[in-house]
């Protein structure tokens, strides 16, 4: 296993094209809803060193649709979080559409490892 | 009201400085906010993780439409980064900050070396390419044959950890690893390593997000001022002496490691 060849796959490049624009989409989506929420947060006159508001998923929309700075930087942030995985996801769609079984095996076993994140953070949270 | 928009600005800073020299924005994020801000440490390191995701998904996409990145390498490698992220995530939660401060000390003055030392690649590429035996030429210019993978994936762990537990990219890791013991080009090596950062630091961020280690308020305008920094730096990039720049971020870092080897000795 001194050399290892990765086949860049015949997709011509059409499925990097597609997780950059997953890429750009998400940072965008996500850097826009922490943007409210830090206008929010200096409107508020709360200073950003005082301890901020716990996640809590089932009161995100509700903070959100009353424009409090919480809702829309913890939904920003989740967004931030969650882009890369979903990076990740588009290449397992990809690479199982175009037959690629040994790196949509990778995909999932990275999919995996983040999942294995979660519980660890839930199990020692 | 002023400490958020000097959080902004700081974070403008430290993204345009770290974009300007090819660098995550991590390694001044995390002084910004112990040093200038007085957060925690490991505070400090959970907001700094959401800040290199943003940077990091922010050029990886750009990497990814010019394929400059290696996809397939990168997603191989950080299967390791993430297990790596995950594990230093933990452990982050069970070190004695003071512990964590001599680590962050130890790898700035490692970072500052590097940068004194380092000189303009010249025909690096090249070099890499004309290696006398093995894959073809376009293989090793594009990265997609490597060598010495068992070597290259222990350094992946190795890099993930280190990005966990001080909130950086890992690139100071992941790039060597890639380019010296792997044989990728450096190109090839810095845009990939720049694709494996936001998986990595998710897979951490996750952790610290659930264990409560990370502040909505000082994440928010941090991570924005580093985006917009992140964008002007990549504007500006070509335009701005480097060398001078570089002279200073050496000075910053000095200075920031001597603060934070006096956070590890308990001197402030």
């Amino acid at each position: 296993m001194s050399t290892l060849r990765l086949d860049p796959g015949g997709t011509g490049g059409r499925l990097e094209s597609t997780l950059g624009r997953v890429l750009q989409i998400g940072t965008y989506a996500s850097i826009v809803l922490v943007a409210i929420g830090v206008v929010l947060l200096v409107a508020s006159g709360r200073s950003p060193l005082e301890a901020g508001a716990l996640l809590v998923i089932g009161r995100l929309l509700a903070d959100v649709a009353a424009a409090r700075p919480e809702g829309f930087l913890w939904l920003g942030i989740l967004a931030i979080v969650a882009t890369p995985g979903l990076r990740v996801l588009g290449a397992l769609i990809g690479f199982a559409r175009g037959g690629e079984r040994v790196m949509a095996i990778v995909a999932l076993l990275i999919l995996g490892v983040v999942a294995l994140g979660v519980l660890a953070g839930l199990v020692t949270g | 009201m002023e400490v958020g928009l000097l959080m902004l600005v700081g974070g403008v800073a430290a993204g345009a400085f770290g974009s300007l020299l090819g660098l995550g924005g991590g390694l001044l994020i995390v002084p910004l906010l112990t040093i200038g801000f007085g957060l925690p440490l490991r505070e400090a390191v959970g907001v700094s993780l959401v800040c290199v995701i943003v940077t990091s998904s922010a050029s990886a996409s750009v990497y990814l439409e010019r394929r400059q990145a290696n996809l397939r390498l990168g997603m191989v490698l950080e299967l390791f980064t993430a297990m790596g992220a995950i594990a230093g995530g933990l452990v982050a939660f069970l070190l004695d900050e003071r512990l964590l401060a001599a680590i962050f000390a130890v790898v700035l003055v490692y970072v500052a070396i590097t940068m004194l030392r380092s000189r303009p690649a010249q025909g690096d590429d090249a070099a890499t390419a004309a290696a006398a035996d093995g894959p073809s030429r376009s293989e090793r210019l594009t990265g997609s044959a490597v060598r010495r993978v068992p070597a290259g994936l222990v350094g992946s762990v190795g890099a993930g950890v280190v990005s966990a537990l001080l909130g950086i990219g890992g690139g100071i890791v992941k790039v060597p690893v890639m380019h010296l013991v792997m044989g990728v080009p450096l190109r090839v090596a810095t845009a990939t390593s720049n694709l494996m950062i936001g998986i990595t630091a998710s897979a951490s961020a996750i952790v610290y997000l659930l264990r409560g280690g990370i502040d909505v308020n000082a994440a928010g305008p941090t991570a924005l001022g580093v985006f917009v920094g992140a964008t002007l730096g990549s504007r500006l990039g070509g335009r701005v002496r480097v060398g001078m720049l570089r002279a200073l971020f050496v000075g910053v870092l000095l200075f920031t490691a001597f603060e934070m080897a006096r956070r590890a000795v308990g001197l402030s």
